[in-house]
């Protein structure tokens, strides 16, 4: 991910240690181009995610080099990937690990 | 977001941006949707939505790489009226050069404004493949294309600083 403004480097671990149950996951994954602060604006906007969780999100992207960003049935994480395509993020779908 | 966000850029700046736009239009007018993509720059702005199930991949294309090019091509179409409704009308070969650093306010609604932003992050996306950018090292200061592919970054994040606020 390009970096514009310095965002402090965090313990990541927490945005992609949680799973559920659910069988399908939306997955984002790094990229050199799209910068942080458009990542983690995608992540409020799109899902409604608070600034934090979309900023451990973002930076398990950045850091780790992919997160899951929704979970659930799989033409959900489908739809959510097609906007994550439109905002020019590359996302895929895949069946949970649960 | 219900507030317009107010964005100055200078007339050079805009004629740039207009530029680019057009050649960004260009190339997606010269798209077939429906057929292979073969350049590669076009085929990231609609990436495999499935990793090693080539055949789900496939599907999942053909029901939305249409609707994503076109989109494309709306937010594009969008950005230049802003553009040219703000007076961004000149060309950077058009350009006298006693005009180039007045300054243009422009105004971008809701809609224009996510219009701006995934237009800005796919002319960017289009650049980094063309400029071979495969991680966040790559650069070449004598080339002038990085400069302009850095400012698209640049003013991409201005316009999220001038959202947040």
């Amino acid at each position: 991910m390009a970096v514009v403004s310095t965002i402090p480097r965090e313990d990541v671990d927490q945005a992609t240690s949680s799973r559920s149950a659910a069988p399908w996951q939306a997955v984002v994954w790094n990229d050199p181009v799209n910068l942080m602060s458009y990542v983690t604006h995608v992540f409020r906007t799109y899902f409604g995610y608070s600034r934090e969780r979309a900023e451990q999100l973002m930076l398990a992207v950045h850091h780790v080099g992919h997160a899951v960003v929704a979970e659930g049935a799989r033409e959900q994480m489908e739809m959510h990937v097609q906007a994550m395509h439109d905002f020019g993020l590359w996302a895929t779908v895949r069946e949970g690990d649960a | 977001m219900s507030s317009p966000v107010r964005l100055t850029l200078s007339t050079v700046e805009a004629a740039h941006l207009t530029d680019l736009i057009d050649q960004f239009t260009e190339l997606l007018a010269d798209t077939i949707d429906d057929e292979g993509l073969d350049d590669p720059a076009i085929a990231r702005l609609v990436p495999d939505a499935y990793r090693g199930d080539p055949e789900a991949a496939a599907e999942f294309r053909r029901l939305t790489q249409s609707d994503l090019l076109d989109r494309r091509r709306d937010d594009a179409a969008l950005m230049l009226v802003t553009l040219q409704s703000h007076g961004a009308a000149v060309r950077p070969g058009e350009l006298r050069e006693e005009d180039a650093a007045v300054e243009l306010e422009i105004l971008l609604e809701d809609g224009a404004i996510d219009a701006w932003l995934r237009t800005l992050t796919a002319v960017r996306l289009v650049m980094a493949v063309r400029l071979g950018i495969e991680d966040d090292e790559t650069d070449d200061l004598d080339d002038a294309r990085f400069g302009v592919y850095h400012w698209l970054g640049y003013r991409l994040d201005g316009l999220l600083s001038a959202l947040d606020d």
